[in-house]
């Protein structure tokens, strides 16, 4: 059995990746006839390199559909809140660096930070008669991060893209959305509370524990996992006796 | 328990027997037997309840978009339809039916479960409405023949009346008591009042926040309007100045939290703590003496009742007096019964005014286990 590794199919992040394994040796060859979503590296056949959606590698992750897997750790943490057992990180790998975070109006002079949103929260309950809406497609990390905070009196709304502009449209009053530079949010008029950063992501290389590890998988895995100059043995003491 | 339970004949027959007498008595006090729908609008719970509920409550969409929920409990769909119908006040209503409760992390416990309870709404004498459950959650308890339990009880208000005795902003004052039902929350926040060293800065004039709104171009309002965010504002400055706890007082108060007992032993040391901080709330305490009193002449034995200051329930619409009632199951202690006050859902679900609420709730099955072990 081949070992099966996903990358992102498109965008930074794919060319990111290929500019990663080249600077490893490890060239990527696209293979004929599969419409692109096919992929090897020259002179190892057998890692079978697959190109799928960011979002997708995370859950084909998570179901073992995959042995490895290359995607934000936003992603992979709002798939899998909880890692153990499912997931492993193998290496953080320097690129697709974004911050998940908490952001509100600018014109909420009076809410710096998550205590001062707790307050807002429940006032507006009270006021408003309903709960404060956060727009994110990230349920799983702001239900979390908000717990930490201590803060209830709030309620999601999914959100499928163009998070930034739920407060303007009024959809939402407050976001949880991934930023890079902060300037989509300060250009919709929103700002990030001073200890609202959920989560400082970059892409991973990950395993999923859930996968069909064979003796063969494992092999290649760990020859694989030599060239890129990844920790193993830590990922081999995960795998399910 | 399984996740998914199967009643079999016999289950039937036991918990069909067992609500018949059950609703038998809360019929005769004059309770009036209702159900509401299974499903039901997802935002009547998901507005009240917050996330931590919203987490436990199977959600779905219908075919037109619409998200509903699996009830999680009856209250909060039998006081809406209170509401709703206007009905005269007091109003006694019973149930006994399903509720469904996602288990996070807890793949063994139940997620459908029955429950029978009551309702008293809108009847004005306090002290007479809590007599009232006590004494109809315990006989429901009695006439399904259990005949060895303990009580827990404690009272937000007490709490929330010893906080509103301190020398704090309100916005602090709503922040400890919003927070009451968190264990160590609570403590730490207590504990920073006392001996932190305020970091709350915020600039302060009604000018200055004007000024620093209008420099806000063209940033969404986003629901608040601009006198709710000035206000605040205010408040935040004022708060930044007045930061501060008698160091002894926040400390009698976090020692105050601790105590968990006796009931009467337990009082007697709260009564000496408020003594030590200064602060009297007498009318709290009498309304526990008197609860004390009501339930010794319900034959409950003193040494049955335990007092838990931080006692506050995980379902966070309760707002005074609340109890549990425990007993012994095969596996060791259960909670059968509970239940409390809740003076602000009929206003949050639409009613014209506040109406006091006070209610219990059987857990029917873990009522059923424990008789078979007494």
């Amino acid at each position: 059995m081949m070992l099966s590794l996903a990358i992102p199919s498109k965008g930074r992040l794919k060319e990111n990746c290929h500019a990663w394994f080249a600077k490893r040796g490890l060239v990527m060859e696209q293979t004929v006839g599969a419409r692109g979503y096919r992929a090897s590296f020259a002179g190892f056949p057998e890692v079978e390199v697959m190109l799928l959606s960011a979002s997708e590698i995370a859950s084909a992750l998570l179901e073992g559909d995959i042995h490895l897997g290359i995607t934000g750790e936003d992603l992979l943490r709002e798939e899998a809140p909880e890692l153990k057992g499912r997931m492993h990180l193998i290496k953080p790998l320097g690129f697709g660096f974004a911050d998940v975070v908490v952001a509100v109006s600018q014109y909420w002079i009076d809410v710096a930070t998550m205590a001062d949103l707790d307050d807002v929260c429940a006032a507006y309950a009270q006021t408003h008669r309903r709960r404060l809406r956060v727009a994110t497609k990230y349920a799983q990390l702001t239900r979390s991060f908000f717990a930490q905070a201590r803060i209830s009196d709030y309620r999601i709304v999914p959100s499928a893209g163009a998070t930034e502009g739920a407060p303007a449209a009024g959809t939402a009053e407050v976001i949880v959305d991934i930023t890079t530079t902060g300037a989509t949010l300060r250009d919709n008029g929103l700002k990030i509370l001073d200890d609202g950063v959920i989560l400082k992501s970059q892409a991973q290389l990950a395993a999923s524990l859930t996968a069909d590890w064979s003796a063969e998988a494992r092999k290649t895995c760990e020859t694989l996992l030599a060239r890129l100059d990844a920790d193993y043995p830590a990922l081999a003491s995960e795998f399910p006796v | 328990m399984a996740a998914f339970p199967y009643y079999d004949a016999s289950a039937l027959q036991a918990l069909g027997a067992q609500a018949t007498s059950i609703l038998g008595l809360f019929g005769a006090r004059g309770y009036v037997h209702e159900e509401p729908s299974v499903l039901q609008p997802a935002e009547i719970f998901l507005d009240r309840s917050g996330e931590e509920i919203r987490r436990r409550t199977f959600t779905l969409t219908d075919p037109s978009g619409r998200d509903l929920a699996l009830r999680p409990d009856l209250t909060i769909p039998i006081c809406r339809d209170a509401v709703r119908s206007d009905r005269k006040w007091p109003a006694r209503i019973c149930y006994n039916g399903l509720v469904f409760r996602h288990q996070p992390g807890e793949p063994n416990r139940p997620t459908q479960f029955f429950q029978a309870g009551a309702e008293l709404l809108g009847l004005e004498d306090r002290a007479a409405g809590e007599t009232e459950i006590l004494s109809l959650t315990i006989d429901a308890l009695r006439v399904s023949g259990l005949k060895d339990f303990s009580l827990r009880i404690g009272d937000l208000a007490l709490f929330n009346a010893l906080v509103d005795a301190l020398a704090l902003p309100r916005q602090w004052r709503q922040r400890l008591k919003r927070h009451f039902w968190r264990a160590g929350y609570v403590e730490s926040l207590l504990y920073w009042l006392g001996h932190g060293d305020g970091t709350a800065k915020l600039p302060g004039t009604r000018a200055e926040i004007e000024t620093l709104l209008d420099s806000q171009g063209d940033a969404p309002a986003a629901g608040r309007s601009r006198a709710e965010i000035v206000t605040r504002a205010l408040d935040r400055a004022t708060e930044a100045a007045t930061l501060r706890l008698d160091p002894v007082i926040s400390d009698a108060i976090a020692k105050l939290l601790d105590i968990s007992g006796p009931a009467e032993e337990a009082l007697a040391e709260v009564r000496a703590l408020l003594k030590a901080t200064g602060i009297a709330l007498d009318p709290q305490l009498a309304a526990m003496d008197a609860r004390l009193a009501t339930l010794k002449s319900l034959g409950i034995a003193p040494e049955k009742v335990q007092f838990t200051a931080h006692f506050g329930r995980n379902m966070e619409y309760y707002t005074g007096f609340v109890f549990e009632l425990w007993a012994r199951d095969r596996e060791g202690q259960v909670q059968v019964a509970g239940g409390g006050r809740y003076d602000t859902l009929l206003e949050s679900l639409g009613a014209k005014q506040a109406v006091s609420a006070i209610g219990c709730a059987i857990r029917t099955e873990r009522l059923l286990a424990a008789k078979a072990v007494a």
